[in-house]
């Protein structure tokens, strides 16, 4: 039988996965990728109560999410799309105009 | 005291079994990884025994890009349309003008995004 | 199903979205009319609010959304905000190569997301009204896309905006498994009974630090330096004061009104936090060379003066707030309107710029000391009334546990620290000897209405601070603490 500590297990581990992602990453484009990966592990994990607490409003929060999440990810390529003609890379390690 | 702090035992498991599995699997790729012989003929793309041509991956114009965000950016939206249509004919017998209206005054406000991707010429491929 | 109460909301998001497709059709020699334009709307609409009257606490949509008198005077205090900084970005707007009316709209969508955020009373709302100032501020602070410092600025501020959002919304998710329900006043009597409950504790601490990360807190700090000193000038401005604004009101929300069992438990904690941040901020802004960077950490340290209040738990606590913020508004902007007129023409914003500043402008020059006076906290300024209603609000608190009194010792270091520097400008305005190429400074009638005004209301509020008490007082009143 599946519980809601698997569903949450599950979430954990994509939200510890996409946090590994987004600290030890260097490129630009897969650091995106982990912060989605939390974002939807927070989803999952919403859902998961949801269905077990009984309540519909973890299902709504997840819609919203949804499309925040398509706002970011809109916003933010379009960043780095603009960074990469300006600088021709995606590395974390050229970010070092802004210094003391 | 003790007792408040003995309730995050379950808490902190979780958040160690995560970090341990977050790590594993990067250790394991880095040790599974690199082992074995490798060669760059062993290393190349097998295309039925031809040598391959050009590179791997086929460059693709930016524009695609473009397109594929605004797409991405209009199909999502359609996810409130779901609820609404699920509830809509529940709720037209008390509250029709509330639930006509909030998707009506909804779908303005994406006209107006839309007017504005044409303005701006976000449409013309040719250019 | 109550939709007037958001009716504010509604006439600057309908502004909003007038300004964009105006914009489509306005010659590019008319686009800083726009701004203007949008500044008189939020004029007339300021003047509307206070045709509304909340007595009593006004809920709608199903509860997610309240509109009593703390989100009135946040409400209020944000246009106020908006409507100087897009009268500073008219005037910044010549150095955008294209885009100045969609700056205008953004800025208008943003304080439409700070508005919600004020009447957050759900965790949905809270989430949807903090990603819609965040989404939008990515843009804003990217938005002299032309210059890799400022798209520099804007994805250091989309990566960790969006790492703080991840933590906030996991957070949500363990507060809603804990207790079922994401509304506010549900939450209350649920959280009540259930402070030892370590899914609620973790699920809260995730969202203080996406919270924390909004006002830069310690340590959700990291980005402000960076981004404050890469984005163009008028949304560094817009930072300092609207956006942080928002997640102040945004915490005092949750922690007064919606978890106040669990936020009295975490006093120590709140301290810890306000206590680094008011030394990490003056400490690391003492070495700085750039002017922007500088204020950047002096932000850092006025978010720790202001979680003073927080940690203080009280509703002077909580009034204080709102008061050093009203003060800290009209200081900051008046603060960067003088660089932006100053700086125009120089790229960098070296604080060496300033040098011999009260020979070339003596106005600004005298305006740039007075909002330096105001942000030490000296004397008859908004600054130093702001600091002694946080100061004795915590003070208050001193019986109930004495590390209050510790809090109190950091802040009266923290403004000795930062007497250094903030004079240390004043000093290279007017002592500097070191002669500069200097340009040729033109202030336009706009910018010379915006400087008075601020410096007026400096004054004011710090002589005859007894109005905006009030009404903050009874603003606080109202989260039910």
């Amino acid at each position: 039988m599946i519980g809601l500590e698997h569903y949450l297990i599950v979430s954990a581990l994509l939200f510890s996965l996409g946090m590994m992602g987004v600290i030890l990453r260097r490129n630009l484009i897969v650091i995106y990728m982990g912060l989605e990966l939390m974002l939807n592990a927070a989803n999952l994990a919403l859902v998961a109560f949801s269905r077990f607490n009984n309540s519909m409003d973890g299902q709504v929060m997840v819609f919203f999410v949804i499309t925040v999440a398509a706002a970011e990810v809109a916003v933010g390529l379009a960043l780095i799309v603009a960074l990469y003609r300006k600088r021709q890379s995606t590395e974390v390690a050229d970010l070092t105009t802004l210094k003391l | 005291m003790e007792s408040q702090l003995a309730q995050y035992i379950p808490v902190l498991m979780l958040g160690a079994l995560a970090a341990t599995f977050a790590f594993g699997t990067l250790l394991a790729s880095a040790i599974l990884g690199k082992t074995g012989y490798r060669s760059r003929i062993k290393d190349t793309a097998y295309e039925c025994g031809m040598l391959p041509v050009g590179e791997g991956s086929a460059r693709f114009s930016v524009k695609f890009y473009l397109v594929a965000m605004l797409f991405i950016l209009f199909d999502v939206e359609v996810v409130f349309l779901y609820p609404w249509a699920v509830v809509y004919k529940d709720m037209l017998v008390e509250h029709a003008h509330l639930i006509f209206g909030s998707m009506m005054i909804f779908l303005a406000l994406f006209l107006v995004g839309f007017i504005y991707e044409i303005k701006k010429k976000a449409f013309d491929w040719k250019s | 199903m109550n939709i007037s109460a958001s009716i504010l909301e509604i006439a600057v998001v309908l502004l909003g979205v007038v300004i964009m497709l105006a914009d489509l059709w306005t010659p590019p020699k008319y686009k800083s009319w726009l701004g203007v334009g949008s500044a008189a709307g939020l004029l007339l609409i300021l003047a509307g609010s206070f045709f509304l009257q909340v007595n009593e606490p006004i809920q709608a949509f199903g509860g997610m959304y309240v509109l009593d008198a703390f989100a009135l005077f946040f409400k209020r205090f944000f246009i106020v905000a908006t409507m100087l900084v897009l009268l500073i970005s008219v005037e910044y707007s010549k150095k955008f190569q294209s885009g100045s009316g969609e700056y205008f709209s953004l800025s208008l969508f943003a304080l439409s997301g700070m508005m919600f955020a004020a009447s957050a009373n759900h965790f949905a709302l809270l989430f949807v009204s903090l990603e819609l100032i965040t989404i939008t501020f990515y843009i804003l602070t990217s938005f002299l896309r032309h210059q890799i410092i400022s798209l520099e600025a804007g994805i250091k501020y989309l990566i960790l905006g969006a790492l703080s959002s991840a933590f906030l919304l996991y957070g949500i998710a363990l507060v809603y498994g804990a207790t079922g329900t994401m509304q506010f006043d549900a939450l209350r009597a649920q959280s009540a009974n259930m402070v030892q409950s370590p899914l609620l504790l973790v699920g809260l601490l995730m969202i203080l630090a996406g919270l924390g990360f909004k006002i830069a807190a310690f340590p959700f700090q990291i980005w402000a330096p960076d981004v404050y000193q890469g984005s163009p000038n008028s949304t560094t401005a817009f930072l300092a004061v609207g956006s942080k604004a928002a997640g102040f009101a945004l915490l005092m929300r949750l922690l007064m009104s919606a978890v106040p069992d669990v936020a009295l438990s975490w006093e120590p904690l709140l301290m810890g936090m306000a206590a680094i941040t008011i030394l990490y901020g003056n400490l690391c802004a003492l070495p700085q060379r750039n002017l922007k960077r500088l204020l950047g950490y002096s932000s850092i340290a006025h978010a720790g003066y202001l979680m003073m209040g927080v940690a203080a738990m009280s509703l002077n606590g909580s009034g204080a707030i709102l008061y050093y913020l009203s003060g800290y508004l009209f200081t900051v902007i008046a603060a960067f309107l003088v660089i932006i007129l100053v700086m125009q023409h120089t790229g960098a914003e070296d604080i060496i710029q300033l040098a011999q500043l009260h020979q070339r402008a003596p106005g600004l020059a005298g305006m740039l000391a007075l909002s330096m006076v105001s942000l030490a906290g000296i004397p008859p300024l908004a600054g130093f009334f702001g600091k002694f209603l946080l100061l004795r609000a915590v003070l208050e608190q001193a019986s109930v546990h004495t590390a209050y009194y510790g809090l109190v010792a950091v802040a009266v270091i923290g403004v000795v620290i930062s007497l250094v520097y903030y004079f240390g400008i004043i000093r290279t305005i007017y002592w500097e000897k070191q002669q500069l190429v200097a340009d040729e400074i033109h202030v336009s009638p706009i910018s010379r209405v915006v400087l008075w005004v601020c410096a007026v209301l400096m004054i004011y509020l710090g002589i005859l601070p007894n109005r905006l008490m009030e009404a903050a007082s009874t603003a606080v009143e109202s989260l039910k603490f």
